[in-house]
């Protein structure tokens, strides 16, 4: 369960760059399209979102969508549980970080305040942060714990017991 | 520090835990799914919008339809709100839907659904006051199909909205529409049946209803004067992947117009969000919205007109003296050219001021009065996390609620009805009732000052609120919904039920009648 829930933790974060990465793909595409001549207004966006591409790289806009109010959340929701049972001391905590960055994220994300929207963007770094960090101290914590069997002294840099 | 627990018992505290997560969200998930066949009248919540109650409904359709233990409760079915004139239709028309590819322009085709073989289908022009009986005929829309008559206050029974007035017409079905086409103006038709999809691929067509000759133009003499031999343009507007048509063309649409003579360019938004249009080379009128004349439109120039979606715009435009063509904008390359032939004009980038409608044209009589009303609804759409018919997702809600606990807004025949329309869910909607014109009284607390503005199809933006009134003077069953057709499959829809009326169809997955 320790390397479920540290793979999970990974795989957000993971996502969490995919969801930067599909943006600027279709935010590239979109300028390209009115470079050559293409007009975007709500009209056109709402058939498009409707499957009828306008130009190739708006792919990036729909899997931006999907993986953030989807994936994400539902692989947030199985950290929590993993969590659970992952025989980590503060993992639930940490998870729980995860989900309500998660959440927070969405909410930001769909408000239709541009601040907010910019936010969004402020929060991704952070989500991805906790997301790795989450991940990174069970590994981290493996490490000690054998060290410390072996009697080797651990770094003052390991993460602290929470 | 109190001892480490047992194994044991950190293991039941994980599963409490992760039972905690898993049960709420599985009960959610549960109870959203709706069954298989469900009626529109078991649906939401009732308000009253603090008006007198309504004994004919307390067992509205809620006991299983069994209506016989209620006293004094007549109720009438939808298929009853019939056009009440019997005889032969002023206008006739057949129209028949297929499934067939469409060649939009030299090398450019589309999976559509035509109407009599085009997409969009043909004009149904008729004169105000004229019977018209419309006969439907599905030949190959695998789903099935039927004609809502979008903007028309037709009878409930012709409205066209399946599993609510009518069965979704099968292949190889037919569904006879009748109604009276009582107000002048620019309409429009498209399917109610799986509309965000059929409507998308061109199961659509215009309506024109031409005024009496020698009605008065609410316009003024102006107008009058300039529609007496002005040209008459159907301009529907519709999006193909990339391409923009008019009437089922990409590019421009050539017009003739002779120097000086005006052209009406009814603009039909038959797509799923609002449409910028401006004129170039030419100042222009907004002569109607939603196919309400307005009252003393004034010229304007450098103006765009916001054509919510499922709205329409009639714009009055004079052909240039000097011998160019002005240019209708509708976005992109599509444009109307009116002008004498070989004539060229100008385009223009979209204007940075937008006309108001608010402010827009002379005031003149509302004919109701909406400081008395009987009944005041709120319909406040937000949005949030949750499930409808078990899928995962941001939903809108309204009032609060989501899909299917949406509000049952019941009134009575003449009640005069007040609505306030709040929109805190992050996105616009365009926001359309069947059935009834409605008045916009007011915006974020602003009120209307300009020519009264009727609609039927209202862009409500993020963070706005609109005051509508309408007199509930159609009874039946009437979707209130968003015309971001996809917005409606994922919930975004409302009833307007009148007291003591019912109806036998049924939707839901087992029915095949699935209206959005």
């Amino acid at each position: 369960m320790r390397q479920v829930f540290r793979t999970l933790a990974y795989v957000i974060a993971a996502g969490v760059v995919v969801q930067a990465a599909v943006m600027v793909y279709a935010i590239s595409g979109l300028g390209n399209f009115i470079d050559e001549g293409g007009v975007l207004d709500k009209a056109a966006r709402e058939a498009s979102m409707e499957g009828q591409a306008m130009f190739p790289e708006e792919v990036g806009f729909m899997l931006h969508f999907f993986n953030g109010a989807m994936i994400i959340p539902i692989l947030a929701i199985l950290l929590l549980i993993a969590s659970f049972f992952a025989k980590i001391r503060g993992a639930w905590k940490w998870a729980l970080a995860v989900l309500l960055l998660v959440a927070l994220q969405i909410t930001l994300g769909m408000s239709g305040v541009p601040f907010l929207g910019a936010l969004h963007g402020v929060n991704a770094l952070i989500l991805f942060s906790v997301a790795l960090y989450t991940g990174w101290r069970v590994a981290a914590r493996s490490r000690s714990t054998r060290a410390a069997a072996a009697g080797v002294p651990t770094t003052p840099a390991e993460p602290l017991p929470s | 520090m109190a001892a480490a627990p047992s194994p044991l018992a950190r293991r039941a505290l994980a599963g409490l835990a992760a039972a905690a997560v898993v049960v709420p969200v599985t009960v959610l998930w549960q109870t959203s799914r709706l069954s298989a066949q469900y009626s529109v009248t078991e649906m939401g919540v009732v308000e009253l919008g603090s008006g007198p109650r309504v004994p004919a409904l307390a067992d509205h359709g809620r006991h299983g339809g069994d209506h016989a233990d209620s006293p004094g409760a007549s109720l009438v079915t939808v298929d009853e709100l019939v056009e009440t004139r019997t005889g032969p239709a002023d206008v006739a028309v057949t129209l028949t839907a297929r499934s067939e590819r469409v060649e939009l322009a030299p090398g450019v085709d589309v999976d559509a659904f035509t109407v009599n073989g085009t997409t969009p289908g043909p004009t149904v022009r008729a004169t105000q006051g004229d019977l018209v009986e419309v006969t439907f005929v599905n030949e190959s829309v695998p789903d099935g199909a039927t004609l809502h008559w979008h903007g028309m206050d037709v009878p409930n029974a012709a409205d066209g909205v399946a599993g609510v007035t009518q069965d979704a017409v099968p292949v190889g079905g037919t569904f006879t529409y009748r109604f009276t086409a009582e107000d002048a103006g620019t309409y429009w038709y498209h399917s109610h049946q799986v509309s965000h999809e059929q409507v998308r691929r061109g199961l659509l067509g215009a309506v024109v209803v031409d005024p009496v000759p020698g009605a008065p133009e609410a316009g003024g003499p102006d107008v009058a004067e300039l529609l007496r031999d002005a040209v008459d343009v159907t301009a529907v507007v519709h999006q193909f992947g990339p391409h923009r048509t008019v009437q089922g063309t990409p590019g421009e649409t050539t017009v003739e117009v002779s120097p000086g003579q005006a052209a009406r360019v009814r603009v039909v938004n038959t797509d799923n969000g609002a449409m910028p249009v401006w004129v170039s080379g030419a100042p222009f009128r907004l002569a109607a919205i939603d196919g309400t004349d307005v009252h003393g439109p004034q010229e304007v120039r450098d103006e765009a007109v916001v054509v919510t979606a499922g709205g329409r715009a009639d714009l009055l435009v004079v052909a240039p003296d000097d011998g160019t063509a002005a240019r209708v904008e509708l976005g992109g390359s599509a444009a109307v050219v009116l002008g004498p032939p070989g004539a060229t004009g100008e385009p223009t980038r979209r204007p940075a001021t937008t006309l108001d409608p608010l402010t827009y044209g002379e005031p003149t009589p509302l004919g109701l009065d909406p400081d008395t009303p009987t009944r005041s609804f709120e319909y406040s759409i937000g949005r949030r996390p949750g499930f409808v018919d078990g899928r995962p997702g941001m939903h809108w809600t309204v009032n609060g609620r989501s899909y299917p606990d949406v509000p049952m807004f019941t009134v009575r025949t003449g009640d005069v009805v007040r609505m306030t329309i709040e929109n805190r869910s992050g996105e616009a909607h365009p926001m359309h009732l069947h059935g009834h014109h409605v008045v916009v009284l007011a915006r974020d607390g602003v009120a209307a000052t300009g020519s009264p503005w009727w609609v039927d199809s209202l862009d409500v933006g993020q963070g706005e609120s609109y005051e509508i009134a309408f007199v509930a003077d159609n009874p039946g069953i009437w979707m209130d919904h968003c015309h971001n057709l996809p917005h409606a499959t994922e919930g975004l829809l409302a009833h307007l039920m009148y007291a003591g009326v019912t109806t036998p169809y049924l939707m839901g997955s087992a029915t095949g009648n699935e209206p959005e």
